[in-house]
């Protein structure tokens, strides 16, 4: 198909291939050429060789001597008064790409330009690019002689001096209790570091809710971690607000190395929980330490409930599922209110600080909300409680914006049971990574975090992403970062989102699982700064609970990549097949500029290889 | 997971089928010509409007491929484990209309 002038301007660069046949004599015009960007797919099934193509910019007014066929090539040999190539060859390709690559648009990522890093490119002529550690310019260490031309540009890149005093919004206080033995006794209580549940309390939750048939609890200890589990639907984080404190301020009391655990099946014995499922031995079946996730030697209060026949593919079964689950956790809680505070064995200040004069970003978190397991409860009194919130799915999945501590607090009770690997349970949004990393970055200024809903048609998609997009024109963000789980139709408000928020002008990173299955399903121009968050060895969904959602190290990079993207960066263009090693490269790069050493997470490699993963995916 | 293991994976067909029923959580699907019947989760569906029982999906799809003759015993044994649970649940629950 023939392409426009402004495509032809676009791709100046690219080569010059006729998308008709044309008679010799014509002088090319846009309208004789093909569009590059079904170049690669041509060239790799060998129906196209561009050896010695000449370029659109070259070709454009340059008269055809002799006719060629469609898809021909265009070289010197068949065209009269062929231009010059430009000056400027294109800008140096940036250092880091994009990760995630995307069927239809391109995305690439470069990170620097910031952290401890003053970085100064030249794209005139030779392309020089020179990174000096800011502490070696005052410590005298050799610094490279730059010419006076690039001097005005390095002083655009230097990062903003002018700093406006830093304001710190708000405050959450955690106090940690830990306890390093869970049993069953006459009543709940904790004595020391013990934790006793009450003997009989199943018989509530069943009461709780009519279709709840059957509860049984398990404690798992780390020597029972062998054992068979149904699939996981939550991992949550066991909190409770102190006095009057609410929800994202104040104190919030918490248990360490516990964590409540839900699991669940109708009574045919069908799973609750999408279709992915991640039953099996729970050693072998979850990526200890991920956000969402338990760490090792933590003890699991399991509850497994079992809900009425054929009531788990609809709403109503998780959600009674959760909200009986509660009972337990509401009963430890209110024994955790009356802890002496003797036994607080570690107390934790998280600041939410605004940074003005700093670049302001704002993270859109893109939850499910295609119904049933595809649903999340926001906001409730209690961390990660049931009591108080909306069910995201009830308000139209439209964006509620909340605080970077509300998230940290457990704004979000996930009901989410889609995939295992990349799906973000409850506790993942009180450990979330990229609000962290945002909100101790002293280079940007986090303005807050706006959850948005994925809704199962494309009108509404489109509803929510438009809010999405005038929401972040309202913040005068300079910045932004779109993160969502999963994957399927969700991807198409993901690029809406960013497409509504790019079209502003505002630079945004998109981070989702991407890689070989999750790979996206639509694309536009705004997609240029994307963020693989796959940890998995071959790019896949491997039924290991928490394994490809998002870590300190993807934050990380994110950062790193809405930085350069807000300093006018390039950021090179990701490749058309999945490469986890544009990954490392970009890491490496993150570690020169910063001058900081990036911990990557390990992945399914380092669990006890169940034979089905050996035969599956090895 | 590699799909160098496949030796037709390039022999796309376009499919159709029709909607069978739909749930909060899945839609399931009869493929058209007696090809079968699948059910997947909502969020790998794209919907201009809500779906619904009778409404007509089209897709790309190829052949699936046996990687190899190994039976993975560990599925064998989940397998195994699910469909005794489902049936002693089942007799319960049969037990209970009684």
């Amino acid at each position: 198909m023939s392409i426009t002038a402004e495509t032809a301007k676009a791709h100046a660069h690219d080569p010059a291939v006729l998308c008709c046949r044309a008679e010799a004599g014509i002088t090319i015009e846009p309208a004789n050429l093909e569009d590059p960007s079904i170049f690669d797919d041509l060239v790799d099934s060998g129906l196209l060789n561009l050896d010695g193509c000449l370029t659109i910019e070259e070709v454009l007014g340059a008269k055809l001597t002799k006719t060629c066929d469609s898809l021909a090539p265009l070289t010197a040999d068949v065209l009269d008064g062929v231009k010059a190539p430009s000056v400027s060859a294109p800008a140096v390709e940036e250092e880091v790409a994009q990760e995630a690559p995307d069927q239809a648009a391109p995305t690439a990522a470069v990170p620097v330009a910031a952290g401890g890093m003053l970085k100064i490119h030249i794209g005139e002529g030779k392309d020089i690019d020179l990174q000096i550690p800011v502490g070696a310019l005052g410590g005298g260490a050799a610094v490279a002689e730059v010419p006076a031309a690039a001097v005005a540009a390095a002083d655009a890149a230097a990062p903003a001096a002018a700093v406006g005093e830093e304001r710190i919004v708000g405050t959450l206080t955690r106090k940690h209790f830990n306890i390093t033995e869970v049993k069953r006794g006459p009543e709940t209580k904790i004595e020391g570091t013990v934790l006793t549940i009450r003997e009989g309390i199943e018989a509530d939750v069943i009461a709780d809710q009519e279709l709840v048939k059957d509860f049984k609890l398990e404690i798992i200890t780390p020597e029972l971690y062998h054992t068979y589990s149904e699939t996981v639907m939550d991992v949550q984080p066991i909190a409770t607000k102190e006095g009057d404190s609410e929800l994202g301020s104040g104190v919030t009391r918490v248990l360490d190395g516990v964590v409540m655990m839900l699991t669940g099946v109708d009574e045919g014995g069908v799973q609750i929980g999408e279709f992915g499922s991640s039953e099996g031995y729970l050693d072998e079946n979850i990526m200890w330490g991920r956000p969402g996730c338990p760490d090792k030697g933590e003890i699991f209060i399991k509850g497994n409930i079992v809900i009425q026949e054929k009531t788990n593919m609809e709403r109503r079964g998780p959600m009674a599922a959760h909200t009986a689950f509660d009972i337990i956790t509401q009963e430890i809680r209110e024994v955790m209110k009356k802890l002496d505070e003797s036994l607080v064995v570690d107390t934790q200040e998280l600041k939410s600080i605004r940074r003005p004069g700093k670049k302001k970003v704002v993270i859109v978190k893109e939850i499910m909300g295609q119904g049933a397991m595809h649903d999340n409860f926001i906001l409730p009194v209690e961390p990660v409680g049931i009591l108080g919130a909306r069910a995201n799915v009830d308000l139209g999945n439209v964006p509620v914006c909340v605080s970077p501590l509300e998230v940290l607090d457990g704004c979000i009770h996930a009901l989410t049971c889609i995939g295992p690997a990349s799906k973000e349970m409850s506790r993942h949004y009180w450990r979330e990574p990229l609000v962290l990393e945002a909100l101790h970055d002293e280079e940007v200024d986090l303005c807050g975090v706006i959850f948005v809903g994925s809704p199962q048609i494309n009108a509404e998609k489109f509803y929510v992403s438009r809010r999405v997009g005038h929401t972040v024109e309202m913040l005068d963000a300079d910045g932004a970062f779109v993160t969502t789980e999963g994957f399927g139709n969700n991807h198409i408000d993901f690029a809406s989102h960013i497409e509504q928020i790019g079209m502003r002008g505002v630079p945004t990173v998109g981070m989702s699982y991407c890689a070989v299955q999750g790979a996206l399903v639509v694309g536009n121009k705004y997609m240029q700064y994307m963020v693989d968050n796959n940890k998995s060895e071959a790019g896949i969904e491997n039924e290991i609970l928490g394994n490809n959602t998002l870590c300190p190290e993807d934050a990380v990079r994110a950062l790193a990549m809405l930085k350069a993207a807000m300093a006018g960066e390039d950021v090179k263009a990701a490749e058309k097949k999945w490469n986890p090693n544009v990954k490392s490269t970009n890491v490496e790069l993150i570690e020169g500029a910063y001058g900081t050493k990036i911990d990557l997470v390990g992945n399914e490699q380092e669990l006890p290889m169940s034979e089905k993963r050996r035969l599956k995916y090895s | 997971m590699n799909n160098e293991r496949l030796n037709y994976g390039d022999r796309i067909i376009y499919m159709e089928g029709v909607v069978v029923d739909v749930d909060d959580c899945s839609i399931s699907v009869d493929l058209k010509g007696r090809l079968g019947f699948f059910k997947a989760p909502k969020r790998m569906f794209i919907c201009d409007t809500e779906p619904k029982v009778g409404q007509e999906f089209g897709w790309n799809m190829s052949f699936p491929e046996q990687l190899g003759p190994e039976i993975n015993e560990h599925y064998v044994s989940n397998i195994e484990k699910e469909r005794r649970k489902q049936q002693e649940m089942s007799k319960r629950l049969d037990n209970k209309e009684v």
